[in-house]
């Protein structure tokens, strides 16, 4: 068993070997011009270097945090509109029947096509932004909650009913808990829609963040920038899945001791 | 107890921080938009890292844009109240959204050109007409495609001899950089990159084709009636960077090299200079001299930029020059000694 | 009973905010159309864009079409590398462990953030939106191909095998159908993803399709045809997740 192990690790080093040194060839060929594809070493340079210079008038981490500022705006204000409305969806009929054909309607716009009317309705403030991660991250939050909702044991519901309860207090204490899985699990993925919405919109208007270094890396034919900022925006989204993942399992604990 | 004393502490904050307010000059805020790596925004930059706003009593915010036309779409919710960009996007932004053209702020005729891939630039400079059918890479709406538009009239060709393509400025540098198209529309300072790595050539400016592109200052038109003053001096202290610019070029240079930098466009001291050499800014007076008459200089040349607009198909409503254009503003600054003399002088 | 009770809820609520469309632009101008279209301005846009020369080069069916094909093409190429690739590391840990690394790298990077890199590396041709569709609608398919075949019933396997199945009807004939639910919800994601992405991608380097119309629509500063474009692009991704759908329920009727 422990040599079926270390077969498989040795496996995984020569899998990323081979990754990078098929990148270094190609790079290295004289026919590549560094512009079209800079090697794995210049890219690592250069983020690194991007962490202590301004590009485009901040650092790559103040990028960044704008970045993050935005997504969790709109990835906020996803959450505290989609979940209780999914969950209220799913309670109440008359309010499934009127909001769900507003929502099916809207919800096969990618999320990028909102950038025109953002520009138009915000300009350049956050609003612009804000509105295309909320339009990626809304609908996860609402389906998951939505589906949670529905898929409470009824049990649980009737239950309450018989002791008077509100169609509030049974929203909130009844379906809210038991859902929770399902929300939270609909939360991790309305995080990474909305996360990577939040570069496309970067890539059209703002003035600071990782889509608009991207941009001006371009214009300044800075491939390794460009790949800088790709880095940079897969280990952010990295490590706010694994955040979410972590809630996930916490709640998911929870749960199976209730 | 603890309770209390916070109480008491936070009351004593809110009545110091109000008496400090009270002592200090009121600055009134005004919203500036403008695009970071061109050169007519050096004042704007200039303006901002020696304070000279605040010696006029205003305290701007900037908003920032790629291009013109993001700029206009901006203004529709008031996100800026003044500002700078090129005059194509100006008319454009006249036509939709009253937005008034308060001054100059460059001839930018020669900083806006078709650029070709040096491997064509031979052929092409030979044989304009090989440019049939070909595709053109430019910016929608700005002054670029109005150069390049000059330019094929000065060819011959008009723009549905060829395939003109919509991309932003970025985009267009990385797809002349990955070959897939020779030809596209530039503005300065990315002409620069384009030359510099990539070995381009400047195959046609607006100048070389005859037609006059100027940059605009504006203004929204509901803003400027509301607040006349701040509007006067707002153009009085992007006239007093003027000044500033033309009687200390050599630090002039350095600061626009700075500049673009910060913007994400790293230039070389020599395209800086090119930059000054190539573009005439106005300080007051020729502001007052090419906005003068009727028609004045500026209403000439924006009747060209309105006629090829017109021809795009991009304005159903056609706004005359003397609708959008005014020198009330720069009139405005004359008038006053003050405002006059901050706009005329040079000092740091 | 209840679906009919849904259906005439979801029209009414649909023509009721019509309505409030209309009275709120056209008639009574509450808001500017300088900001949001009256459905006269949609009608005046979509009738430019549906008669040559139409708008941005091409009229609306030719964008549409451009599109259509992009996103099937890419999706398609997304499903025949993805699909496999997932079984094939479900199946061999070795395979798995060899790839996944790399995998795990790249998979982070949302494909929006590879448009710039796609339009130096394949110009403006639609082979750059292709690769770009096809990384994203890749991940999920292979992601989920992977799952499918890790969580198929062990006892199964183990009683095909007992009964002398070979390697490979094992895997066609066990594997895959099991597979086949999480197959499918890997391609629901996989063509969603791959429409959100091809809209991006005409959005920022694109010669036509519905994404460019929407940007040119923008810089033109046209709220009637950046509507019209929004619309489309509503349709056409509600009319491919149906088309699936239905498909989904021709391959697996024993499901639901």
């Amino acid at each position: 068993m422990s040599v079926r192990r270390r077969d498989l690790i040795a496996l995984s080093f020569a899998g990323t070997a081979v990754f990078f040194g098929v990148w270094w060839l190609v790079a290295s060929n004289k026919h590549v011009n560094a512009l079209i594809l800079p090697d794995p070493v210049k890219v690592i340079a250069t983020f690194v270097y991007l962490t202590s210079h301004t590009f485009a008038n901040y650092t790559i981490q103040q990028h960044l945090g704008s970045s993050l500022l935005r997504f969790t705006y709109g990835f906020v204000l996803a959450a505290v509109i989609g979940v209780p409305l999914g969950l209220a969806m799913g309670w109440l009929r008359w309010l499934d029947y009127i909001v769900s054909p507003l929502f099916e309607a809207v919800r096969f716009v990618a999320p990028i096509a909102w950038v025109p009317f953002a520009v138009l309705w915000f300009g350049t403030g956050i609003g612009g932004p804000v509105l295309i991660i909320f339009a990626g991250a809304f609908p996860p939050c609402l389906v998951n909650a939505y589906r949670g909702a529905r898929h409470v044991d009824r049990n649980l519901i009737e239950a309450a009913q018989t002791l008077g309860a509100s169609d509030r207090t049974i929203i909130f204490q009844v379906l809210l808990p038991a859902a929770l899985p399902s929300i939270v699990a609909g939360l991790r993925i309305s995080a990474g829609l909305g996360w990577q919405s939040l570069i496309g919109a970067e890539l059209i208007v703002v003035s600071a963040g990782i889509g608009y270094l991207m941009v001006q890396g371009q214009s300044n034919l800075d491939t390794a920038i460009v790949m800088s900022g790709m880095i940079a925006i897969g280990l952010v989204g990295v490590a706010i899945d694994v955040a979410l993942r972590q809630l996930e399992r916490l709640v998911g604990g929870t749960r199976g001791m209730a | 107890m603890i309770k209390r004393l916070i109480a008491v502490l936070a009351v004593a904050a809110i009545f110091g921080n109000v008496y400090a307010a009270r002592a200090a000059t009121p600055l009134r805020p005004i919203n500036i938009s403008y695009q970071p790596t061109n050169y007519w925004a050096l004042p704007f930059v200039l303006a901002t890292k020696k304070g000279w706003w605040q010696k006029v009593g205003l305290q701007p915010k900037f908003s920032t844009f790629p291009a013109g036309a993001p700029q206009v779409a901006a203004a529709a919710s008031g996100s800026w109240d003044v500002g700078g960009m090129g005059s194509v996007p100006a008319v454009l932004g006249a036509a939709r959204y009253g937005i008034l053209t308060i001054g100059i702020t460059n001839d930018e005729s020669a900083t806006n050109a078709l650029m070709v891939n040096g491997s064509k630039a031979a052929e092409y400079e030979k044989n304009p007409q090989a440019m049939k059918g070909q595709r053109i890479l430019l910016t929608a709406n700005s002054t670029g495609e109005y150069a390049v538009v000059a330019c094929l009239k000065k060819y011959g060709l008009t723009e549905s001899d060829v395939t003109p393509v919509d991309m932003g400025q970025a985009q267009i540098l990385s797809a002349l950089s990955g070959g897939s198209a020779n030809l596209g529309a530039l503005w300065a300072p990315n002409t620069y990159t384009f030359e510099e790595k990539l070995h381009g050539k400047l195959l046609c400016s607006g100048r070389d084709a005859g037609a006059m592109i100027p940059g605009s200052l504006v203004a929204r038109a509901a803003y400027a009636k509301e607040h006349p003053d701040m509007v006067a001096r707002f153009l009085a202290v992007y006239e007093h960077s003027i000044r500033w610019e033309k009687a200390h070029p050599a630090e002039a240079q350095k600061e626009l090299v700075e500049a673009d930098k910060e913007g994400g466009t790293e230039i070389s001291p020599a395209s800086a200079k090119a930059e000054m050499d190539l573009r005439p800014i106005y300080d007051l007076s020729q502001q007052l001299k090419i906005m003068s008459g009727s028609p004045s200089s500026v209403d000439r040349w924006f009747a060209g930029i309105i006629a090829f607009m017109k021809g795009k198909g991009s304005l159903q409503t056609v706004p005359k020059p003397q609708e959008f254009i005014t020198a009330k503003y720069m009139k405005m600054v004359q008038d006053d000694p003050k405002l006059r003399a901050f706009a005329n002088s040079s000092s740091d | 009973m209840k679906n009919r009770a849904r259906l005439v809820t979801g029209i009414i609520t649909l023509l009721a905010v019509c309505a409030m469309w209309y009275l709120t632009t056209q008639a009574t101008h509450l808001i500017s159309t300088g900001r949001f279209p009256s459905p006269a301005d949609v009608y005046t846009a979509a009738r430019q864009i549906s008669h040559p020369p139409g708008y941005a080069n091409a009229t609306i069916w030719q964008h549409i079409v451009q599109s259509l094909e992009l996103v099937v093409l890419g999706f398609l190429v997304a499903a025949a590398t993805g699909v496999p690739l997932g079984i094939a590391m479900g199946l061999s840990p070795r395979f798995e462990a060899f790839v996944n690394p790399v995998f795990l790298m790249i998979r982070p990077v949302p494909p929006l953030a590879w448009i710039p890199l796609a339009v130096v590396w394949f110009g403006l041709s639609a082979a750059a939106q292709i690769f770009v569709v096809w990384f994203a609608a890749f991940v999920p398919a292979l992601i989920n191909a992977y799952t499918g075949v890790r969580t198929v019933d062990r006892t199964l396997i183990e009683a095909a095998r007992i009964h002398g199945a070979s390697r490979r009807r094992l895997l066609t004939d066990v594997i895959v159908p099991g597979a086949l639910p999480f197959i499918f919800t890997g391609l629901r994601l996989s063509l969603q993803a791959s429409w959100t992405t091809l809209i991006a991608a005409q959005l920022v380097g694109s010669i036509a399709g519905l994404g460019h119309v929407l940007i040119v629509a923008s810089i033109d500063i046209y709220p009637g045809m950046i509507f019209y474009g929004m619309l489309w692009v509503a349709i056409l991704g509600a009319a491919m997740t149906f088309v699936l759908a239905q498909t989904e329920r021709l391959a697996m009727p024993w499901h639901q």
